[in-house]
């Protein structure tokens, strides 16, 4: 680090702090954020699954490849075996806080935490 | 390069054309040889190219670092066969807001922020820029910008490297005779 210190001038260093610190106070801001309420899982045309996130279980979403196994525990919504060629849906690991997104699109599974506000919705369905 | 004594101005003008010529040139084979080099995240990258922006607007000013960069981001998709594609309107979105910070920063405090300091700046605004175009053009998901703290932090850090890098450079072209007279 010190080859980085010696070049930098106190402007510089002010500057890489105050970046520094705005960065690591999201990531925080991110991480403490309430976990959401509830997973809903489907093929992006229509809900296939939808439960409540505190509540532990394991389900098989059915795909045009073949079931995708979902399983729900303490941390979060995950995808735990898939028959998709990279298993990128795999390795995207838990979802937890209302917007996190997991998505297989070889077998269009499509796995979404929500929060209060869905939730809340004074509506069941809007069309136009 | 020859040229007479007494042409001071076109000598002057000539040298800074080939100059940066010379460094867009260099940005576009960084840009594409950092594109081809495996990354473990599509957006994990140093972002070696902006080196040359960087030394571009220390001994040229800002209208050289528009040039470098905009001629990186058009010349590197050109060469990769990504123009126009999602990855290029990212690339093109990350330079003008890093490019606009860099250029911005450098004219408010010219002689206090050195290189590390306006890359960082720079990275920073690279990441916002990418950020923003990915979310008008490709994904509307509020959880886009969850990734963006961590996105800053490792901007930050591949901003200091370039700009470590852009200061060493800086340092042995500004004691060259044809820098020297250019500055």
């Amino acid at each position: 680090m010190n080859f980085l210190w010696r070049r930098m001038t106190a402007a510089d260093r002010l500057v890489v702090a105050g970046l520094m610190a705005a960065a690591v106070a999201g990531i925080a801001w991110v991480a403490a954020a309430p976990p959401g309420r509830r997973v809903v899982a489907g093929d992006g045309e229509r809900v296939l699954f939808v439960a409540p996130l505190e509540q532990p279980r394991e389900v098989e979403l059915a795909g045009p490849l073949g079931p995708t196994r979902l399983m729900i525990d303490q941390q979060g919504a995950r995808i735990t075996a898939s028959p998709c060629a990279l298993k990128v849906c795999m390795g995207m690991g838990p979802a937890r806080r209302p917007g996190d997104l997991l998505v297989c699109l070889p077998n269009r599974i499509l796995v979404q935490v929500e929060g209060e506000a869905e939730e809340s919705a004074p509506y069941d369905l809007l069309s136009r | 390069m020859i040229c007479s004594a007494a042409d001071r101005e076109p000598l002057e003008q000539t040298r800074r054309r080939v100059f940066l010529a010379l460094f867009t040139a260099l940005a576009v084979a960084l840009h594409t040889l950092e594109a081809l080099w495996p990354a473990p995240a599509p957006w994990f990258r140093l972002g070696l190219a902006n080196i040359l922006s960087l030394v571009a607007l220390f001994l040229y000013g800002g209208q050289a670092a528009w040039t470098v960069s905009l001629g990186r981001v058009l010349l590197g998709s050109l060469l990769l066969g990504r123009l126009f594609t999602p990855g290029f309107w990212l690339a093109l979105g990350g330079a003008v807001v890093a490019t606009l910070v860099m250029v911005v920063a450098h004219r408010l405090a010219p002689r206090r922020l050195g290189p590390i300091g306006v890359s960082a700046l720079g990275a920073a605004g690279h990441a916002l820029g990418q950020m923003t175009v990915a979310w008008l053009v490709l994904v509307r998901h509020p959880g886009l910008w969850q990734l963006f703290p961590l996105l800053l932090l490792v901007a930050v850090v591949a901003g200091m490297l370039t700009g470590w890098a852009a200061a060493v450079l800086l340092e042995r072209l500004e004691s060259h005779e044809a820098f020297r007279k250019a500055g």
